[in-house]
């Protein structure tokens, strides 16, 4: 073994001068940057000469299909600052003298509020003064007293044109608060920057955002720049083309007027969302420029909820328009044929408890269509009760009720397909009968966003796809899901839907020139007025859009709520959208 | 050892190598006196944080002794046992440890936290010596065996992602390779293989990682980001001059222009405070403790002793390099701290214990009486 001890000795030894070599490596290092050039870097260090200025891009613009804008930037002013220069005696108490002096009350101790929040380290430029214009501006830096530390910087404002016709949509911008800066990758955000806050400037946030711009420069002893050192300029964040149609979405909006609820248009091949409006709305611009905190209660707080997003956020009982459902897995489940008859004596009378239909008075014999034409409850207590609840459950589920819809916006609520299963662990109680008949006429535990709706009726319009809704069209297109539906029962479905408006219950959906057919709805409401629903599609021979209204407290589907659907329908069909994906 | 008695203590403090134990205490309270410095200025808790490097340094003496006298030979006997243990703490490391910045390292343990991926270069460096002198790298089979040793500490370490420790661990496992005296081809062609593997490791870094690199490369893609802390970090060194600014004047950790003073960029306070002859007295510090290092190894009779040092001089060798290296802009920057000085208890813990083995090397090679009684 000595020769294997005289190479591992040679070995320890070459590895012993590489060490020393690496040594010198770094002595030479640290006697360049120490002795030879010692002198630029003592300058750099005692005169505190480097500053670190932060450049936020303009957001990416966002668009309707037509080019309509829905929000962009415009160019306003703020002063800005260094900690290090701000942190001098009497420089606070100058400066508040100083803006009001020229019309801007800003006290001491907002000013130090301001510093203190966006304060990260010494060299680090904070905006003291935002959202001045250029008059403003220009006025305060011509002032003599106007300290030589401080500098305006051109930023971006963000400004929304459509403001409350589609803030649910679009959502604001607001300053970064603590949290999400807390949770945000290190390094991503300082504090004073914007971020989407809701809708798609926050959806998109990572595609509007852009990249910012710093530069570290070099001041003078009065802290003038006079130099840069290095500099990366800002990059304009993406443009992003929804594909709302803004036309519609004023006439659905005005349609809305005076009443809660919404109205979604959406196509039924892609998913694209044309129309998407909650009312009552809320004017984002005030928002984006920062509201004080009493303004902020004011708007959250209002009973009326205008910053939920009903068509997304709010959950109704499907009502009648539930009944499609339940029809389709009837005739899937073969629990049903085309002929299954039942006549209706005006209620069900258990034992134990008594279901009326709507006309109390009855309907007579009716087959499926008939029973989708007049909405007639008694035969989907029937067909209900036959199916059973784990069989209609499942047709439930694949049709995309219960889960959020994945449509591009925050905040989407998943409903609830509540089953069994859930009545037990969230009542600790057994499911009854009665549950699965309520369930038959869309009422009791079941809950679904207008969205949801929408999403069932395009997959009957369709041919049995589940689509995922967007507002911006994606890059790769999500494949629908093919729901396995058997044509023959979906064309006997969708006769039936047709019926409801050439014939039945919704037909104020059909006064508007183009064929619509759909469902009528009407959701119990045990806090007031019953809410009015109507889902429908159009043309009804070849589907292309499908449309649901929800009013809060419009008590018949039939009447308010399908001739807005009729309406909005035959809009968009009259006037075929530029640049359509399809 | 087996039972403990005071003539045998003495007998080890008299087989203590002087000259390391001292380096390494000099080394310490070096650390100690910048990270007061450094927390002075960052959080105006330079006592808090000096009091406990302090507490944690006399431990690591302590452990610096304890494993002297055990000697090395009894724990290489444990060398695989302890070496699974540790990969099951990595594997835990990622189950339980709080994410810290992105990237689980820490287990919390009360009122200490211990950091798994330090004392696994320990148990590294004893596998690996245990393998390599059991099976001698001189034909391939046992070269690529001693790499495979090597490589599940290596992959945990990696998917925390901790790819500073990574690094470590690389450099550990070459410098025992190349001691272990394999031929020179073998250890080319690893190189030249390790290179052709490099884009594949660029795609699987994370994107500050990337950063880092590039901005390294270019600094003025990323000024202000990881760029900036890099020209800061060069002003503080630089604006130390000849010979310093002296104790606690360093302006550039005191007015938070450097982040993490007290553990990433204690090099910069160092050298800010006490210049290039500072710079010096440290570099030649490091350097007595490389060659007492090396110097235990050469007079080893034991070949496992001589392997095992390679380790622990790669280990430290490479953290000093990196560190100061990154303090003055030669290399990318990375969280690994400069050994000895960075504020950090299991770093700190974790050095001394592996130059406690050194120390256990040197001592059996120098003691007649141990020879003698066959402890070798």
């Amino acid at each position: 073994m000595l020769e294997m001890r005289d190479i591992v000795d040679e070995r320890l030894k070459v590895f012993l001068y590489g060490v020393f070599i690496s040594l010198g490596v770094l002595l030479c290092g640290l006697y360049f940057f120490q002795v030879i050039q010692a002198d630029k870097y003592v300058k750099l260090a005692y005169s505190n000469r480097l500053r670190l200025i932060r450049h936020s891009p303009p957001r990416g613009e966002i668009y309707d299909r037509n080019g309509v804008p829905l929000a962009v930037n415009e160019t306003t002013f703020s002063i800005m600052g260094y900690p290090l220069d701000l942190d001098k005696p009497g420089m606070l108490p100058h400066l508040s003298e100083l803006l009001s002096n020229h019309g801007i009350p800003m006290s001491v101790e907002d000013l130090e509020r301001t510093i203190k929040r966006q304060r990260w380290a010494p060299y680090r430029v904070i905006r003291l003064v935002p959202n001045l214009t250029m008059a403003q501006m220009a006025e305060l830096v011509a002032d003599p007293e106007f300290p030589s530390q401080l500098f305006p910087l051109p930023v971006w404002r963000r400004i929304y044109p459509a403001g409350a016709l589609a803030a649910n949509v679009t959502g604001y911008v607001g300053e970064i608060s603590e949290n999400e800066l807390k949770e945000s990758p290190p390094g991503e955000y300082v504090g004073g920057d914007f971020v989407g806050k809701g809708g798609i400037e926050r959806y998109y946030e990572g595609l509007l955002r852009g990249a910012t711009g710093e530069e570290a420069i070099e001041v003078n002893a009065r802290g003038r720049k006079v130099g840069v050192i290095d500099m990366r300029p800002s990059e304009k964040g993406q443009n992003i083309r929804l594909t709302l149609d803004m036309g519609a979405q004023k006439l659905a909006s005005t349609l809305l007027q005076g009443y809660s609820g919404s109205i979604v248009v959406m196509d039924v091949r892609t998913g694209a969302v044309l129309v998407s409006v909650s009312s009552p709305a809320y004017d984002n611009n005030p928002l984006a420029w920062g509201v004080s905190a009493r303004e902020w209660r004011e708007i959250t707080g209002d009973s009326n909820k205008p910053m939920l997003d009903r068509t997304i956020a709010g959950v109704y009982p499907p009502a009648s328009t539930f009944k499609v459902l339940v029809a389709l897995a009837a005739l899937e489940e073969n629990v049903v044929t085309p002929s299954t008859s039942y006549s209706c004596p005006g209620a069900l009378r258990l034992p134990s408890r008594t279901f009326h239909c709507w006309r109390r008075t009855g309907h007579g014999s009716q087959n499926l269509v008939a029973a989708l034409q007049n909405s007639c409850d008694y035969y989907f207590y029937h067909v209900g009760m036959r199916l059973g609840i784990e069989r209609l459950l499942r047709w439930v589920k694949k049709f995309g009720v219960g889960v959020p819809t994945g449509i591009d916006l925050p905040g989407e609520a998943a409903g609830n397909a509540a089953g069994p299963e859930w009545k037990r662990t969230r009542f600790n109680e057994s499911w009854y009968q009665g549950d699965t008949i309520n369930y038959s006429i869309g009422q009791g535990y079941l809950l679904t966003t207008p969205l949801q709706i929408a999403l069932m009726y395009a997959a009957l319009a369709n041919g049995g796809y589940l689509v995922t809704p967007h507002l911006m069209p994606p890059d790769v297109v999500k494949e629908p899901v093919d729901l396995k539906v058997n044509q023959e029962k979906l064309r006997l479905i969708k006769r039936g839907l047709d019926y409801v408006v050439s014939r039945g219950t919704g037909a104020r959906a059909g006064h508007f020139g183009f064929r619509v057919a759909g469902k009528t709805g009407t959701a119990q409401n045990s806090h007031g007025l019953d809410h009015a629903l109507f889902a429908g599609y159009a043309p009804a021979d070849a589907p292309q859009y499908v449309a649901v209204a929800m009013v809060e407290g419009g008590e018949f589907g039939g009447r308010v709520a399908s001739p807005m659907v009729g309406q909005i329908l035959a809009h968009i069909l009259s006037r075929p959208p530029e640049g359509r994906e399809d | 050892m087996g039972v403990f008695s005071f003539s045998a203590l003495k007998e080890d403090m008299a087989a203590l190598d002087k000259l390391l134990f001292g380096s390494i205490v000099l080394l310490g309270v070096l650390g100690v006196v910048c990270i007061f410095s450094a927390g002075a200025g960052y959080a105006g808790r330079g006592w808090t944080y000096a009091a406990r490097q302090l507490s944690w340094l006399s431990i690591a003496c302590a452990a610096y002794v304890a494993i002297v006298s055990v000697g090395y030979e009894k724990i290489m006997d444990l060398a695989y046992p302890i070496y699974g243990v540790t990969l099951l703490l990595l594997l835990l490391t990622l189950l339980v440890a709080p994410a810290v910045k992105g990237a689980q390292r820490v287990i919390p343990l009360g009122f200490i936290s211990f950091q798994p991926s330090e004392f696994a270069k320990i148990s590294l460096i004893i596998v690996l010596t245990k393998f390599l002198s059991r099976y001698p790298p001189l034909t391939l089979k046992p070269f690529l065996g001693g790499i495979g040793v090597g490589l599940p500490a290596l992959f945990l370490v990696l998917i925390q992602p901790d790819a500073g420790s990574g690094m470590v661990y690389v450099v550990i496992i070459m410098s025992m390779l190349f001691v272990a005296g394999p031929p020179l081809k073998y250890f080319f062609s690893m190189m030249i293989a390790g290179m052709a593997l490099l884009p594949f490791a660029w795609f699987s870094l994370k994107e500050y990682q990337k950063m880092r690199l590039l901005v390294f490369l270019d600094p003025t893609r990323d000024p202000l980001g990881a760029g900036y802390n890099a020209i800061q970090s060069r002003i503080a060194v630089g604006s130390g001059s000849l010979w310093g600014k002296g104790f606690l004047q360093g302006m550039q950790s005191k007015l938070r222009f450097l982040p993490e003073p007290h553990t990433d960029f204690i090099f910069s306070v160092y050298a800010e405070e006490f210049g290039f002859w500072g710079s010096f007295l440290l570099l030649a510090a490091f350097g007595l403790v490389f060659t007492r290092v090396i110097t235990a190894g050469m007079k080893s009779r034991d070949i496992r002793g001589k392997i095992l040092v390679a380790g622990v001089a790669g280990w430290i060798w490479f953290q000093m390099f990196e560190a100061i290296g990154m303090s003055i802009g030669l290399m990318p920057i990375t969280g690994i701290p400069l050994p000895f000085l960075s504020y950090g208890g299991s770093s700190l813990l974790s050095v001394s214990i592996a130059l406690g083995l050194v120390g256990s090397v040197y001592a059996s090679a120098n003691s007649a009486k141990r020879y003698k009684q066959g402890r070798i």
